[in-house]
């Protein structure tokens, strides 16, 4: 299983009025060799709640850093902390390299890559880019990027030097929703209508080997479903969306409310799709699954020996323990997740949600 | 931002990509898929070492070995997507018994067994060389649809996994074909008897028709095309693959 390593911090550097650029020492090994377009997982405290945070890297393959790019979200804790705060000499908590937002490299072909960013969705493309620009010799990269305004690019120059270091290999085309530039093209967000016509002026749609996308959620599906309409395969269509499902916001967490199993059975409430039913767990070492499937609940679950953690749920009140624990985190478990196929209640009431 | 719901952005054809960005509901029938996809793998897998010794010559022989050989590394390549999501990798193989069978002439129709999540035809035994390959000719085309389908789910790891998986696949419902047809000129009674053994054992794997658990797995982009679909593409492969030999099912 994956573990947390000590990274200390070389530079942070302020890219634009809200990201920043931080550049980490990998430690010695093989831990933190990544591949183009991977991200790190960052944790930390505040205020006694932990908060893990990915972003991806940008480096490429033969920068010799590893250096990630944050943005500040609105209300974000992580982002904003490392905004403010974050100084060289500082140390975070990194899990190794992860995800797969790349094609294979292939020193010898001549590819033509498209890329589609929005905001800091830039930054696991730059990674890609640079790496191409060095192990692809043949290759080259057309990168269309989405910003609200000038101000807010990130990377800006830094694509500039590239463009100019790799002449006629990177193709920069700037999306600004707000300043007006000469090309309608370039004005407002991306739609059908622009990916028409940027298939029309600018890139021959037979021409693109694969497709790389990154940014909001709307913007992927445009791009997308154009890249489709295009000719281009699925599997020529890398997507990447931000890992921030988890909660990033501060806030208590629910304490649980501990009392002694007294009576023989135990009322368990049990949230699934939006809606709680009301059920009774005999205390017989009948499982929270168990209970919730004889109730025709289409709560799921795989292997129902604690190994594959496809039955997660969480604890909102009452305690319950776990007879084997083989999947979740230690993490996981302090926030009240459990293995419902190995959960049995320790109180004579236990609210679980799956929705969580 | 332009924030939208994961549920709408899935229910556009949206893709996920990591298990940082995958919704509760979503990560639990993802997990429950792979799940059984590995299960009939292993199982499939375990099956098939034992018809190794019933292959009559040395081709065979291969052609067996190097379908037990694939689709236990095709279950390792989807149990490692799982183990982004915390399953145990190492413990997960020792969870069933993949050799395990019930009688011949159990009735199980299309029920899971226990905890494990293979597909019920998985449960059956095979019944020597002729009647392992007509299971595979079989299952085997089954397998190249249901992969066809898996190709396009909506997280991005997984269905790279299964485009990768499907030429694979593909080539042990082929092996099949051609032993079909070497058996074909020596023991068709054979053939004929466990294609009616296995033919309404493998149609079941397709599930039900209008199955509402369809509808919801459709919204989060993890399936596409219906059951019934499926089915009748199959049959419809099936019947043709037959018709060269003669051969039909009821």
């Amino acid at each position: 299983m994956s573990r947390f390593h000590p990274l200390e911090v070389t530079d942070v550097t302020h890219d634009t009025r809200d990201s920043v650029i931080v550049t980490l020492r990998a430690p010695d090994g093989e831990a933190f060799r990544f591949i183009q377009g991977q991200y790190l997982t960052f944790r930390r405290d505040f205020d006694g709640q932990e908060i893990r945070r990915s972003y991806s890297i940008c480096s490429g393959l033969d920068d010799g850093t590893l250096r990630v790019g944050i943005k500040r979200v609105d209300g974000g804790a992580f982002s904003s902390w490392a905004n403010d705060n974050l100084a060289p000499g500082d140390v975070l908590e990194a899990m190794p390299p992860a995800g797969n937002f790349h094609v294979p490299l292939v020193p010898d072909q001549a590819r033509h890559y498209l890329g589609f960013a929005g905001g800091s969705g830039i930054t696991p493309v730059l990674s890609i880019i640079r790496t191409v620009l060095t192990r692809e010799p043949k290759s080259r990269f057309t990168l269309v990027y989405a910003n609200r305004q000038i101000s807010s690019i990130m990377f800006r120059e830094e694509l500039e030097d590239l463009k100019n270091l790799y002449l006629g290999r990177l193709t920069v085309l700037h999306v600004l929703e707000q300043d007006a530039q000469e090309i309608e093209l370039f004005t407002g967000r991306i739609d059908a209508d622009k990916m028409a016509a940027l298939f029309t002026h600018w890139v021959d749609p037979k021409s693109v080997d694969v497709a790389f996308i990154c940014g909001p959620e709307p913007m992927m599906l445009t791009i997308a479903a154009a890249l489709r309409d295009h000719g281009l395969q699925d599997s020529q269509i890398k997507f990447e969306l931000f890992a921030s499902n988890q909660p990033g916001r501060l806030k208590q967490s629910a304490k649980a409310q501990a009392q002694a199993a007294t009576g023989r059975s135990c009322a368990l409430s049990v949230t699934l799709d939006g809606t709680t039913r009301a059920l009774e767990l005999p205390l017989d070492g009948t499982s929270v699954l168990e209970a919730a499937l004889g109730a025709n609940l289409d709560a799921p679950f795989a292997c129902k020996a604690g190994v594959c953690s496809t039955c997660r749920a969480k604890v909102l009140e009452g305690e319950a323990e776990m007879a084997v624990n083989h999947a979740l985190e230690d993490y996981e478990v302090r926030m009240g997740y459990v293995l419902t196929c190995q959960c049995l209640p320790l109180s004579d009431k236990l609210v679980i949600s799956y929705d969580e | 931002m332009n924030e939208m719901p994961i549920e709408e952005y899935l229910a556009q054809g949206g893709r996920l990509t990591s298990p940082g960005n995958v919704p509760p509901r979503y990560r639990g029938e993802l997990l429950r898929l792979m799940a059984s996809f590995v299960d009939s793998e292993l199982a499939a897998s375990a099956g098939f070492a034992d018809v190794i010794n019933d292959a009559p010559g040395i081709t065979s022989r291969i052609a067996a070995a190097r379908i037990v050989l694939e689709k236990a590394d095709h279950a390792e390549r989807v149990l490692k997507v799982m183990a982004e999501f915390g399953a145990d990798t190492s413990r997960y193989v020792g969870t069933h018994p993949w050799a395990a069978r019930v009688a011949r002439d159990a009735d199980i129709g299309a029920v899971r067994q226990g905890g494990d999540m293979r597909l019920a035809v998985f449960h059956y035994p095979l019944a020597g060389w002729a009647d392992a390959v007509v299971m595979n000719v079989l299952q085997g085309a089954a397998a190249v649809i249901q992969l066809q389908e898996y190709g396009r789910i909506s997280y991005q790891p997984l269905a790279e996994v299964f485009r990768a998986i499907a030429p694979r696949e593909a080539r042990h419902a082929e092996l099949g074909r051609a032993g079909l047809a070497q058996i074909m000129e020596t023991a068709p009674d054979q053939v004929r008897a466990a294609l009616e053994y296995w033919h309404p054992r493998v149609a079941l794997g397709f599930g039900q028709k209008g199955s509402e658990r369809f509808a919801m797995l459709k919204r989060l982009g993890l399936r596409h095309r219906p059951n019934e679909d499926l089915l009748a593409e199959w049959q419809s492969t099936i019947a043709t693959q037959l018709a060269e030999h003669d051969l039909k099912v009821a």
